[in-house]
């Protein structure tokens, strides 16, 4: 009954946004068609006009255009590109991948390194691992993504060469994960860190270090818990942050991912790559939601009693 | 304890990973090419000559060519042609080379060429803007009859242009070209791979190609500076100068043909008076901005100074002039430096869209006004469309290939005929019309030159448009590719004279 509720909710949450959104982008300024002819060269006469509108189905009502897409979206007919003529949910699904492994990649490398870094942290505080920590919070705050990225291309593989950022081939998403998870790792150290010194001041971590027990012994054994638990629920704000993030490295490594599929596809208002767009990050917002919901139920079984 | 011998698992094994993706690729190496355009296919197997922009994308990497094209100095050349011979007002034959072959190895024959341009007047509305529908018949194996809607005097321009590629089509419908190179791979706004065409001269000697789009062209400048292209076309031209100051780098300049043009809106008061219009284009300093810009020469007129029809002169900067010009019209100087008539400050807005060049260029145009004692706004539109809906704006900034087929007509047609659909300007004179309608019926080069002058001696006197800059651009090479050299704008970037050698 609570998966049906929660079904149910999911899908009139995506059909609001899919509603707003189809507003929000047919009436966006600066009409399709005419920057197509401007682009191709086009006469810009009415046959012209009324060809390109008839076939990119822009003729009709907004709500009849809407439910001609959400009749075919669901069917799986996400339109055709205007700009590339390719069908978009092909083009989506050839260019999911790529993103999904940037936005997975860097957020779990970003986990892995996040408990080491948070528990050695907490472990001495102002030590070397939590000056670290917080020296890399400083820098992935104040420096934003894309010029962090910028920097590192021309350091790394422009003037020393250690990385091949451009080749064609897997090596070259090496540099833009790093990033994506520099940025993740300083959020979630800092969330484990905190979690841990906050649960060492309760009264059962002095009971745990007076039966004997080290103080790194304590925190893994009654403090670890309790902070991965916290670490979880950090993904779930993370995951709209990492898709932003992954449109800027889709665009500064040149990754054909379907972030860099909408920046060129914005200029040349290519509505259905837009509305397609952003059912998708609804769609990745739900999952991840779905997910640490999840795993938040199974570090906390008495989470499923409530 | 567990997580942490698991952490110590995953650790190992992203090492490994990053050892093994880091490692080189080991292969036959193709040239590697990054540009900032592709073409927008609308079927990847056998890229559709008849959509979007690709006849254009398509002949510009080599793949495909034209009966007729531009040479290096801008001059109008056979291509697939060797002749074309006007038989009355509509009707022209065109004599096509003999051994040239289709990538499929079969000869290129008036009937094949026949069906493709057929294709393309059927399916591509640009293909007719020039000489209205076409139609064509094959009179022996070498012989095409070419039958226009209206009268085209120089039909060799007609078929340079883009829309017109040739090509034949297979019973499956697919599109065979005859360039140097044929397509292997291709994604849209990805990649496109290209191989040599065996049946085109020298094919041996040419390599394998991949040209992958870059979105962003300063990623494009990184990735040529990490050694990953042999080719970077079009650099940004703030990063040119740093650049070229690296000797492990090759920085090539070249003039194009798309031309930096300021369009005066001559219907808006008060710059529908001439002497103001005047007064801005002498006002403009042409040298500062080259200066800004690192390169490129100052407009002589409509076109790049390289073409035969271009003006001579370059256009001049005279301050005096156009403060007195400023003065006989009534604005004169107030205390703090604006022009004023009746209390109304002279006041202005400059519009451009997102081009770094032309943007870079706002703030100084918006200088040189300022010494005149005009106060100018700008402001920058995502594109030209969008500047076209919007009221109030007296001067357009833009960028535009002024002579792709090598004959001056096209622009002066489409950009400053009365109530022509690209007439930024709103530019209406009778009598310019009247110089430009002689393009109608005459086939001479030479005296279509002349036309083309006169008309811009025309525009220099009734300014609806400042001509600012012949601009210069960019490209990066690798060592491989040191004898490139470009030219023709965007449209010969891949030619079967790569210079690998």
């Amino acid at each position: 009954m609570r998966l049906l509720k929660l079904a149910f909710q999911s899908i009139l949450a995506l059909v609001v946004i899919s509603l707003i959104a189809f507003t929000i982008i047919t009436k966006m300024p600066s009409d399709p068609v005419h920057i197509a002819i401007h682009l191709w060269n086009l006469p810009a006469d009415d046959a012209t006009i009324l060809r390109l509108r008839s076939e990119w189905g822009l003729e009709g009502s907004l709500g009849r255009r809407y439910l001609h897409w959400l009749t075919g979206f669901v069917q799986g007919d996400w339109g055709r590109s205007f700009r590339t003529g390719e069908a978009v949910f092909d083009e989506f699904m050839t260019r999911l991948p790529i993103s999904l492994l940037l936005g997975f990649s860097g957020l779990i490398l970003a986990f892995i390194f996040a408990v080491p870094l948070g528990f050695f942290s907490a472990l001495r505080p102002n030590g070397i691992a939590d000056r670290l920590c917080v020296f890399l919070s400083v820098i992935v705050q104040t420096i934003p993504g894309f010029l962090l990225g910028l920097i590192l291309l021309w350091w790394l593989g422009a003037s020393l060469r250690l990385l091949r950022p451009f080749a064609n081939d897997a090596s070259a998403f090496v540099l833009p994960i790093i990033i994506m998870a520099l940025h993740s790792l300083a959020f979630f150290s800092r969330i484990y860190r905190h979690d841990m010194i906050e649960a060492s001041r309760r009264p059962y971590f002095y009971t745990a270090l007076a039966k004997g027990l080290s103080r790194r012994q304590a925190l893994l054994s009654h403090t670890h818990h309790s902070a991965l638990y916290a670490l979880v629920a950090a993904i779930r704000s993370q995951a709209g942050w990492v898709i932003g993030s992954t449109a800027t490295m889709e665009v500064l490594f040149n990754l054909p991912g379907i972030s860099q599929f909408l920046v060129q596809s914005i200029g040349a208002r290519d509505q259905n790559v837009l509305q397609a767009y952003v059912m998708v990050v609804a769609l990745w917002m739900l999952l991840m939601n779905f997910c640490v919901h999840s795993a938040m139920m199974m570090l906390e079984p008495r989470l499923k009693a409530r | 304890m567990r997580f942490f011998n698991l952490w110590r698992q995953i650790c190992s094994i992203f090492i490994l990973l990053y050892i093994g993706l880091s490692a080189p690729v080991a292969a036959q190496e193709p040239i590697r090419v990054g540009s900032n355009f592709l073409a927008s296919g609308l079927d990847p197997s056998s890229l559709d000559p008849t959509k979007g922009s690709n006849g254009w994308a398509l002949v510009s990497y080599g793949v495909g060519e034209n009966l007729y094209t531009i040479d290096k100095e801008g001059k109008l050349q056979p291509e697939l042609a060797s002749a074309a011979t006007r038989n009355d007002d509509l009707n022209w034959t065109i004599t096509l080379k003999p051994d040239r072959f289709f990538a499929d190895g079969t000869p290129v024959t008036a009937a094949a060429l026949a069906s493709g341009f057929a294709n393309t007047m059927e399916k591509t509305p640009v293909a007719s803007s020039t000489g209205g529908m076409l139609s064509f018949e094959a009179l022996d194996a070498l012989n095409l009859r070419v039958t226009t809607q209206k009268p085209v005097p120089l039909i060799q321009a007609l078929f340079a242009e883009w829309p017109m590629i040739a090509y034949k089509l297979t019973d499956e419908g697919e599109a065979i070209y005859t360039g140097p190179y044929k397509v292997v791979d291709f994604k849209a706004d990805s990649h496109l791979e290209l191989a040599a065409n065996e049946y085109f001269d020298g094919a041996q000697n040419r390599s394998p190609v991949i040209i992958r789009r870059f979105a962003d062209a300063q990623a494009m400048a990184l990735a040529y500076q990490a050694g990953e292209l042999d080719l970077a076309f079009r650099l940004p031209f703030e990063i040119a100068p740093r650049l070229s100051a690296d000797p492990d780098l090759i920085i090539k300049s070249f003039p194009v043909a798309y031309q930096y043009m300021a369009f005066i809106n001559t219907t808006l008061a008060p710059f529908d008076d001439v002497r103001l219009r005047q007064a801005i284009d002498s006002a403009i300093n042409r040298a500062e901005l080259i200066a800004m810009l690192g390169g490129g020469d100052v407009a002589t007129g409509a076109f790049a100074p390289y073409f035969s029809f271009s003006a001579r002169e370059p256009r001049p900067t005279d301050l005096a002039r156009a403060e007195a010009l400023l003065d006989a019209a009534g604005w004169l100087k107030g205390a703090d430096g604006v022009r004023t008539k009746d209390g109304q400050k002279l006041q202005l807005l400059i519009a451009t869209y997102n081009a770094s060049d032309l943007i870079a260029m706002l703030p100084l145009l918006r200088a040189q006004l300022a010494r005149v004692g005009i106060e100018a706004q700008t402001q920058v539109f995502e594109n030209v469309p969008q500047i076209s809906a919007t009221e109030g704006i007296n001067i357009v900034v833009l960028a535009q290939n002024t002579a792709p087929t090598g004959d001056p007509a096209f622009v002066m047609d489409s950009m400053f005929r009365t109530g022509a659909a690209l007439n930024h300007a709103h530019y209406a004179s009778a009598e310019f019309d009247a110089i430009i309608d002689k393009f109608a019926t005459s086939g001479d080069v030479e005296e279509r030159a002349q036309i083309a002058r006169q008309a811009q001696e025309k525009l220099f006197e009734d300014v609806p448009v400042s001509f600012l800059v012949s601009p210069v651009w960019y490209v990066g090479l690798s060592p491989r590719l040191k004898n490139y050299q470009p030219w023709g704008s965007d449209y010969h970037i891949l030619r079967a004279d790569i210079g690998e050698k």
